[in-house]
């Protein structure tokens, strides 16, 4: 009797495991080839209803107010002396935070084999591209004379006039660029094997979509080899990119003669504050694309959101080590501009950002992501992802325009008013939900070689008395 | 004439085992290596099927592409410079200054090794390529698929190996539009 | 031996100068805005209207900062401080420049500003520990007769572009030219900017910083009382500021 009940208790235990790990979880490549494209293929009246008001914004807020812009000046915008960078860079350094999350995930966590990226990689890396796309709107938006942009590109020309190598922003630039176009390759690459399967198994347009975007793919020995050693080396080369792009967004600061900016750990204080955002947007994403989208409850699951909560958890932390870092030798050193920063960001007129940035950066993730149950629930991550994300849109608001209002001139002293930019930075926002969407419903979300690959080498098995997971390293 | 002609035969597997078992009788029955190919829906290695090493230029192409990024990069920060009809002097930094120039190799460098390895891809898998070509769509659904090169006086003899073999389905390959 | 040796090179980097300079007596400095005025006419400086003057948008190449000191009924003025670009020998706002539209001129030892140039990134003007630089936010209406006092030595800006006293570069040219035609030297005095000849104090002295005979040399050195402004950011301002002399 004792016998049979532990045989049975066992038995639910190994059922549970199942149930919770899409790994342990599998069903025939074909049924999720067919869940994939479905949920792919269903467009709701809803997601219509979005589109169609997200479009507006993008051509209203985004597009025509750049017009005007354009035709109008600088002078539309809230900036002025001392304020000469706003929002729109604010909006630049927050998307390229956003698009952090994306190279963390599929690349980091490639490199490492954490299994639990594999459903979501494409997702996550989809903000990465749509992401930089946003940034780059917002830095030329940002350019008193943006129709001239490509004087900043190196190109032969007549002057033999070339950029300013000493610039930071020119370094911005070049870092910006691989970045786009190496996380669009590094998209591109894995979606090969799937834009195939789509191709199989779709008629009309798309299938000439997907024929003409597979270029071909069968799945040869030698187009599977030549793949996985161009995605191996995209995993490990585009790591140190990554995190020479945000360093560089830092130095932008850190190398000005500015009260407050000029900090040595500027660098890793960026790069873990892009992390910060961009793993609560990932969350947020996932938390999204599981709820509206057809089967992916299947895909994804709360171990998903448990493995991110926990990144978040141990990114919040190291992210709050390194703003006390910052501010506790800015603090000691008492430069007398310096002080009366720190005084202006914690007692000025916006003191009340400073404090809603250390709320929902650093409070709210640690006393919520703690719990394993809590960080398991989707609605509970999608909101604290949220305000991690208000919280670091704050950090970089709190970085331009509050810390340059004080310098070391205090005839200038103004405090920064945003005009148009609100408008527009709402329209990159829109313009990002949107190219997701269509891009959701246009190529498949969820990498299905990655999830078969990766059930097939996950198993059951039993030490002693206890039933454990196990991971064979099939690469 | 007719006796020397080559025909291609795939045979679609549903499983990993019987594909290797598969590659090994053949192997047997007088087929080169070099004439088989397998296509499946997840990468699987040569070592799971018993298959020689695939060749692949990707790294090197990767290495090249990051060697004229750095090439590239060196001409910025070294050669521009003393490209323009007067030197360009700005505040009192040296023309070809150190660290920025550390940035700017390091970033060409990246951007031409990661083009390069995204180009070899192409190049190694002769992308894109729409002509027909002989493929089962069962392949994206995980079925491993066998395409054999022979003499057209082995056809039946390889057919009748295969299907003993729990070959889900074997058939003369077809060059198809995908 | 070694300690010595390092002395004499701080003191080399301390006196280093550059080529044009100038000495502000803020002990004389009225603030009417004469110089003010007369740079807006003499280089085309735009007017920004009352509206975007007030949001701080003020478009000038010299300034007169005005401060005080207590609360209200007791406030004491200070001295007024005309600002103006410092012609830094080591220029922050350079480098930052990814367009290289402000570079340094080796020959007269300025920051220029190539308008054409100018991307409109507005680095140079965050980067300027002096906030001396003035931005093109708009294409700004000159009421007339305004355009018909423009001055044709001097580019008009438009848009997005930087801008910021050249310490009267054409000025600088013009004599240069002259003096050349007739095959002498530029004489100290020969000239100077709009902002120095519109003093009625005489609080503003232009010339060579490099000739230890000019008159604003001599000013320099002569009270002992000649601060630059924000001296240890290591930027090597061309422009002495005499106060409390």
């Amino acid at each position: 009797m004792a016998e049979k009940n532990k045989q049975h208790q066992e038995k639910s235990h190994e059922e549970h495991l199942r149930e919770e790990h899409l790994m342990l979880d599998p069903l025939p490549r074909g049924q999720m080839n067919d869940m994939v494209m479905e949920s792919m293929n269903t467009t709701s009246w809803k997601f219509w209803v979005v589109f169609a008001i997200l479009s507006v914004i993008v051509a209203v807020y985004l597009f025509y107010d750049w017009a005007v812009l354009i035709i109008e000046g600088q002078g539309v915008a809230g900036v002025m002396r001392p304020d000469y960078w706003g929002i729109f860079l604010v909006n630049t350094v927050f998307w390229i935070g956003i698009s952090h999350a994306g190279t963390f995930i599929s690349a980091i966590l490639r490199v490492f084999k954490a299994e639990f990226r594999r459903p979501f990689t494409r997702a996550a890396e989809l903000m990465t591209t749509f992401g930089l796309v946003q940034a780059g709107f917002s830095v030329f938006m940002h350019m008193g004379r943006v129709w001239i942009a490509y004087w900043l590109f190196p190109y032969p020309n007549q002057r033999m006039l070339w950029p300013n190598l000493h610039s930071p922003l020119t370094w911005d630039l070049l870092a910006i660029t691989t970045y786009l176009l190496s996380s669009t390759m590094y998209l591109f690459l894995p979606l090969i094997p799937d834009l195939a399967m789509a191709r199989d198994r779709s008629t009309g347009w798309r299938k000439s979509f997907y024929k003409t975007l597979a270029l071909g793919f069968r799945g040869t020995e030698g187009e599977w080899t030549h793949l996985r050693n161009a995605m191996n080396i995209f995993a490990f080369a585009i790591i140190p990119v990554m995190f020479s792009v945000h360093t560089i967004v830092s130095w932008d600061f850190a190398a000005a003669t500015r009260p407050g900016w000029n900090s040595t750990i500027f660098g890793p204080y960026f790069v873990v504050g892009a992390l910060h955002s961009g793993m609560g947007a990932v969350i947020m994403v996932l938390a999204i694309v599981r709820g509206t989208m057809k089967h992916m409850k299947y895909f994804i699951r709360p171990e998903h959101f448990e493995a991110i909560g926990k990144l978040m958890l141990i990114i919040s932390m190291t992210w709050a080590y390194f703003f006390f870092n910052d501010y506790m030798v800015q603090w000691y050193g008492g430069d007398k501009w310096t002080r009366q920063l720190l005084h202006f960001h914690e007692a000025g007129p916006l003191g009340w950002m400073w404090f809603a940035m250390l709320v929902f950066n650093v409070v709210i993730p640690w006393s919520v992501l703690w719990n394993r149950k809590w960080r398991s629930t989707p609605w509970i991550v999608f909101i604290v992802g949220l305000l991690i994300n208000v919280g670091m849109w704050f950090e970089r608001y709190i970085i331009i325009p509050v810390s340059v209002t004080i310098n070391r001139m205090p005839f200038t002293w103004r405090l920064y008013e945003p005009g148009i930019e609100v408008p527009m930075g709402i329209g990159t926002l829109a313009f990002f939900i949107l190219l997701y969407m269509a891009a959701s419903r246009l190529i498949p979300l969820v990498p299905v070689w990655e999830v078969q690959e990766g059930q097939m080498a996950h198993a059951i098995k039993k030490f002693g008395r206890e039933t454990v997971v196990t991971v064979s390293d099939l690469e | 004439m007719a006796e020397s002609k080559i025909v291609d035969i795939l045979a679609v597997f549903p499983e990993l085992e019987p594909a290797a078992d598969a590659i090994e009788q053949l192997r047997l029955l007088g087929i080169h290596d070099d004439c088989m190919n397998v296509i499946s829906g997840i990468p699987v290695t040569e070592a799971m099927l018993g298959r020689p090493n695939q060749w692949t230029n990707v790294p090197r192409i990767a290495m090249g592409g990051a060697a004229l990024g750095f090439l590239g990069g060196f001409f910025l920060a070294y050669v521009a410079p003393f490209l323009y009809p007067y030197p360009i002097q700005v505040s009192t930094q040296s023309f070809t200054p150190g660290p920025p120039t550390v940035v700017v190799l390091f970033e060409l460098t990246m951007l031409g090794m990661l083009l390069s390895t995204f180009l070899g891809v192409f190049l190694d898998s002769y992308f894109p390529n729409y002509r027909p070509m002989k493929y089962v769509p069962e392949v994206s659904d995980g079925k491993i698929a066998i395409l054999i090169e022979c003499p057209h006086a082995d056809e039946k003899k390889i057919m009748d190996a295969l299907n003993k073999l729990g070959a889900e389905s074997v058939r003369p390959a077809e060059a198809q539009h995908l | 031996m070694t300690t010595d040796y390092k002395i004499s090179e701080m003191k080399m980097s301390e006196e280093q100068t550059g080529k044009w300079g100038m000495v502000i007596d803020q002990d004389i400095c009225t603030g009417c805005q004469a110089c003010v005025a007369a740079c807006a006419m003499e280089n085309n400086v735009t007017f920004v209207g009352e509206v975007d003057s007030g949001y701080g948008r003020s478009m000038h190449w010299i300034r007169i900062e005005r401060f005080w000191e207590g609360e209200y009924p007791e406030v004491k003025m200070t001295s007024n401080q005309p600002m103006l670009c410092q012609q830094c020998g080591h220029a922050t706002c350079e480098p930052v420049c990814p367009a290289f539209a402000t570079v340094h001129s080796q020959a007269e030892q300025l920051n220029l500003q190539v308008y054409n140039r100018c991307v409109g990134t507005r680095y140079c003007a965050n980067n300027c520990p002096y906030q001396v630089r003035a931005f093109n936010w708009r294409d700004y209406q000159r009421p007339e007769p305004l355009p018909n006092q423009f001055n044709p030595d001097v580019t008009v800006r438009r848009k997005g572009v930087m801008e910021k006293c050249t310490f009267c570069i054409q000025r600088i040219h013009k004599a240069q030219d002259k003096a050349k035609s007739e095959g002498r030297e530029v004489v100290d005095g020969e000239f100077t900017t709009a902002c120095a000849q519109a003093c009625p104090a005489n609080a503003i002295t232009f010339g060579r910083v490099d000739d230890p005979k000019s008159l604003v040399s001599q000013m320099a050195r002569a009270h002992g009382h000649g601060v630059k402004h924000l001296e240890e950011l290591g930027t090597l301002p061309n422009v002495t500021y005499l106060k409390g002399g």
